[in-house]
């Protein structure tokens, strides 16, 4: 498996097990107020945990294939790369166009913040997403 | 509308030539082992400038590393 799609199945699941219990939370609970530390002190937690997960990933990776990390990207990782930005910056844009520019309308506060949190991990999600699928189908 | 495929000899052409692994390759044309076995297998169209390079490695004109077949589908 290259090396860049370990990197990409490493943060697909640093998201998942960080975001998804947090947007879990958010679901199940209706916070609308602002300020509110409890819903910010499990976001922090949930972004730390996340950064440490990458931490301690990326230098397991790099131990285990050290060579292939050093490598830089050739050109068939430049043409993943770049359909990844691009599919997720639909995404982005999708989503920052609703939470700016629709939600307004109808929410404030924490619904506003989230759904704009949703969306970027969403295109991130789908960033990384689109890496591991290109790299699985030229496998 | 024409539907195209492109095949290449690239395995064949590094075995005829001292079994040459696909990492020797894919470093003396600059791309990864993993980017050598994606063009094998025909998983990935290498650009002009890398198929170029495989060709000069093997010391051959591009049209006998590459093929390209158009099917004409209607």
């Amino acid at each position: 498996m290259p090396y860049r799609e370990k990197t990409a199945w490493l943060s697909l699941i640093a998201m998942t097990v960080t975001f998804g219990p947090y947007f879990t939370f958010v679901a199940m609970h209706s916070i609308e107020a602002l300020p509110n530390l409890r819903l910010l002190g499990l976001f922090g937690v949930a972004a730390v945990a996340q950064m440490l997960i990458l931490g301690a990933g990326h230098l397991y990776l790099r131990r285990g294939s050290a060579e292939d990390a050093r490598t830089p990207p050739d050109e068939r990782d430049r043409a993943i790369m770049g359909r990844s930005i691009s599919s997720a910056y639909y995404v982005l844009i999708a989503g920052m166009i609703l939470v700016g520019c629709v939600m307004p309308f109808d929410s404030t506060g924490w619904a506003i913040i989230n759904a704009a949190l949703v969306m970027i991990v969403a295109a991130e999600l789908v960033h990384y997403g689109v890496v591991v699928v290109s790299y699985r189908r030229q496998a | 509308m024409m539907e195209c495929s492109i095949s290449n000899r690239i395995r064949t052409l590094r075995f005829h030539d001292a079994e040459m692994s696909q990492a020797e390759l894919g470093q003396r044309i600059g791309v990864t082992r993993q980017t050598i076995a994606a063009i094998e297998a025909g998983k990935y169209s290498p650009s002009l400038e890398a198929a170029f390079r495989i060709a000069q490695v093997f010391n051959l004109p591009l049209e006998e590393v590459f093929q390209w077949d158009a099917k004409a589908t209607h």
